[in-house]
């Protein structure tokens, strides 16, 4: 049976095959492409900063960084102040942030039976906006950051501003998703704690709970994360054992004859990325003790999503403290780009996983360009004998409702994926 | 007179709306609106704003208000083709929850693949149903470009696997107007810079009916929004500019109306990012910023509720709402005027040329900015 999935900033096609009436298998296809990295052959290596956010509209800034620290690779002794390197954390952080309210309340909800609350999707998430745009003038779509840094000089003025609306984030999901002090809860260390509190977040963990969907959504237990910044670590996980030694060079690309986004694996096997990846390899007490109870499942993939929004809230309020503004935000590169050939990659933490860039460069215009999305990850479309993370956690279920379900709470996007 | 005249014929536009059937009889957007806890003032205040954006002198201000009401009266249908979904996320941040976020959120439902909450058989059926309920009537907005010709199967939508040119083009038949919404559908968008591998192109190529271009990637909400309110008030098509771009919006360059502007007239340029020049918002055309040669609104109106915009953090216009920028308007972070032009002088570039010749070969604007480029210091050389 074939189901189409929407929403998903794009739509992919899911054709389910049964037997004895549980699904046997799922055939995964994406049925867009824009052919990005073709398009960015030949051209000039600054142009990839304007043409990359326009990957995706969604997560557009991550693009951005990830080609900028690509193209930064590509030199020998390139300099970036602390602040440059802040502000462009800052700015991720925010991206995330917006993406999981969104992610929680649009798509989330629904599935749940509950009222889709557009209201509490945008309020937050235009307020992480903001504070992304005080930087990079616009979002989405911003082109701040600039091989060497950032090109905002940003005062005292624009901190103020930046504190008030995290602080305003911050009541929102004290006053919405969960009734408790947005600091305890980042630093809550135990499933059952955050149960018994009021709000949407522990509302739709009740609701699995009791409808018992707890088996619902697992997959092989297998997290990867390789966007190292000053909150996230790189590393792999296989249940609960983590390796911070994993080099982007064993993440390869392979094409499939039905659909036009490519699979992706580490040394052959596929990984889960996305927040409950990151969680895992950062080793997050709480994300823990769900997966300790419930596996890879629904339960542990949502709460690690939203858990995070109050985790990189407090991080951003640390990151704005130790702000130098007396640092440059711009060191000129010693050399110009238009003199070397040369090659690099990027691996940022998007909202929904890894990001992987890679560039070639010849005398300044490239030659090459490759671009690994999170959801690439996650819903490699892999056989029958080896499945992809996503075609495992859907395996089993009876009902192609649930199968949605699972499938949406890997926070797909096919916009990225068929770049 | 001449207002009075204009105020008569959009007054009784909107009471031919009013007459129209609601979407929901038991609900209104002024109800809604006031459920949100916006009082009548604040909305008041936000049509105040609306009306000046759209160049109506502000005794209109009650109309554009009444417009806004009316705004459910008619059903919109939102479609996605070959784009990043920038353009819904860009509207998805009007501000803090605006009345205009509102207004969208309500009317929206017919279709918006996005934010609605059907999916699959469902989503397509809802669409169809649109199409046929509404015939004539629905609003048309577009986003993204479309895959044309040999290869639209770069985009197939919806349980049927119809192409993404295929419901453009029936969405377009029987829609009473029709906005491509973002740089995608106005020009082709990204997907068609060169080599344009999925031959993506413009919603005006694959239909013969107007098409009103909502340029900018992405539009800010209020051009967005702004479009849709111009429509209820006036039932026609707005003043258009040579690419179909509404004038109360894409009239006035980006440079006109720059804050830097000052810093340009005094020959001030930022020379490198990070120097004095950038501290100081000297003008950024020199780090390549296309201003003087793109038609928006930007930075009068700016982004995310008025929070800031790209000339305003320090990088200059990318000239996202001309077309094919990405190939025309040259390498992001060098002014257009060091782009080397095949002329019978042979290569110069347009700034030199402009320079050593002294004749107006390029656009007047060009000449301008050559003069005031020649005043200020040359490029730091590199190492």
């Amino acid at each position: 049976m074939i189901k189409l999935i929407e929403k998903i900033e794009g739509e992919a096609k899911l054709n389910f095959n049964f037997k004895d009436n549980k699904i046997d298998f799922v055939d995964i296809e994406f049925m867009s492409t824009r052919n990005i990295e073709n398009i960015l052959k030949g051209k000039s290596a600054f142009d990839a900063l304007v043409i990359n956010p326009r990957v995706c509209g969604i997560c557009g800034h991550a693009h951005l960084i990830a080609t900028v620290e690509a193209l930064e690779s590509c030199y020998d002794n390139l300099q970036i102040s602390n602040k440059a390197k802040s502000l462009r954390e800052l700015t991720l952080n925010f991206e995330l942030i917006q993406n999981h309210f969104k992610w929680f309340y649009l798509t989330m909800m629904p599935l749940f039976g509950h009222k889709q609350e557009v209201l509490k999707a945008t309020y937050p998430s235009q307020l992480m906006g903001k504070a992304i745009a005080l930087f990079g003038g616009q979002y989405p779509h911003t082109s701040y950051a600039v091989v060497g840094g950032v090109v905002c000089d940003i005062t005292e003025m624009d901190i103020i501003k930046l504190q008030h609306y995290i602080e305003q984030t911050v009541k929102f999901v004290e006053d919405n998703l969960i009734k408790m002090e947005s600091e305890s809860f980042s630093t809550c260390k135990s499933v059952d704690n955050i149960l018994k509190y009021e709000g949407d977040l522990p509302d739709i963990l009740r609701q699995i709970k009791k409808e018992e969907l707890l088996a619902y959504g697992k997959s092989y237990g297998r997290f990867i994360s390789f966007g190292e910044n000053s909150y996230f670590k790189k590393g792999k996980s296989l249940k609960t054992r983590v390796n911070n030694n994993i080099f982007i060079e064993h993440a390869k690309e392979s094409e499939t004859a039905t659909s036009f986004a490519k699979n992706v694996s580490y040394k052959d096997k596929y990984y889960e990325v996305g927040p409950l990846a990151r969680a895992m390899v950062n080793k997050n007490k709480l994300i823990l003790d769900a997966h300790r109870k419930y596996g890879d499942s629904i339960f542990s993939r949502i709460l690690a999503r939203v858990s995070e929004i109050s985790q990189l809230l407090k991080h951003s309020k640390k990151l704005i403290q130790k702000l130098d503004l007396n640092e440059p935000s711009y060191i000129e590169p010693c050399i110009d780009i238009k003199q070397f050939s040369s090659s690099g990659y990027s691996a940022v933490e998007a909202a929904r996983g890894t990001l992987i860039h890679k560039v070639e460069l010849e005398n300044g215009f490239i030659k090459n360009y490759e671009i690994i999305t999170p959801t690439q990850w996650n819903l490699s479309g892999g056989t029958r004998e080896k499945q992809g993370v996503s075609q495992k956690a859907m395996i089993g279920l009876y009902d192609i409702k649930m199968a949605e379900l699972v499938f949406k709470t890997f926070d797909v996007c096919s916009v990225c994926t068929t770049h | 007179m001449e207002n009075k005249a204009l105020f008569e014929k959009l007054s009784s536009r909107l009471d031919e709306l009013s007459n129209l059937p609601k979407l929901d009889d038991e609900k209104s957007i002024s109800r809604l609106i006031e459920e949100k806890g916006f009082s009548r003032r604040e909305f008041m205040g936000w049509a105040g704003a609306m009306t000046s954006m759209l160049m109506l002198p502000a005794s209109f201000t009650p109309l554009v208000a009444k417009a806004a009401e009316m705004a459910d009266r008619l059903p919109l249908v939102w479609l996605h083709m070959a784009e990043c979904t920038g353009c819904s996320e860009s509207l998805l941040r009007t501000a803090t929850p605006s009345i205009d976020s509102l207004i969208f959120d309500y009317i929206s439902l017919e279709y918006h693949e996005t934010i609605m909450s059907a999916a699959g058989w469902q989503a397509e059926h809802n669409l169809e149903s649109a199409m046929e309920r509404y015939k004539g009537k629905y609003i048309l907005m577009v986003e993204g470009g479309i895959p044309h010709g040999e290869s639209d199967f770069y985009l197939t939508i919806g349980a049927h696997g119809k192409t993404g040119e295929k419901i453009a083009r029936e969405a377009s038949e029987n829609a009473a107007a029709i906005f491509a919404i973002g740089t995608c559908s106005s020009f082709g968008g990204v997907q068609a810079a060169y080599p344009n591998p999925t031959n993506a192109t413009a919603l005006s190529n694959i239909t013969n009916k107007s098409v009103i271009n909502v340029p900018g990637c992405p539009p800010s909400e209020s051009n967005i929004v702004g479009t849709l309110l111009h429509f209820i008030l006036y039932g026609t098509l707005p003043a258009l500019d040579a690419y179909n771009r509404p004038k109360w919006a894409y009239g006035l360059r980006i440079h006109d109306a720059c804050e830097r502007r000052g810093r340009f007239d005094a020959g001030e340029f930022v020379e490198q990012f990070g120097d004095d020049g950038a501290k100081n918002g000297y003008c950024l055309y020199k780090v390549g910023c296309k201003g003087p040669y793109t038609f928006n609104n930007c930075s009068k109106q700016r982004f995310n509720q008025g929070t800031s915009w790209p000339v305003q953090a320090g990088h200059g216009c990318m000239g996202c709402s001309e077309p094919d920028f990405w190939d025309k308007m040259g390498i992001v972070h060098e002014p257009l005027g060091n782009r080397l032009y095949h002329t019978v002088f042979g290569g110069l570039g347009s700034d030199a040329t402009a320079d050593k010749i002294g004749v107006g070969i390029l656009t007047v604007t060009a000449v301008g900015i050559a003069a005031h480029a020649a005043i200020s210091l040359i490029k730091k050389p590199k190492e």
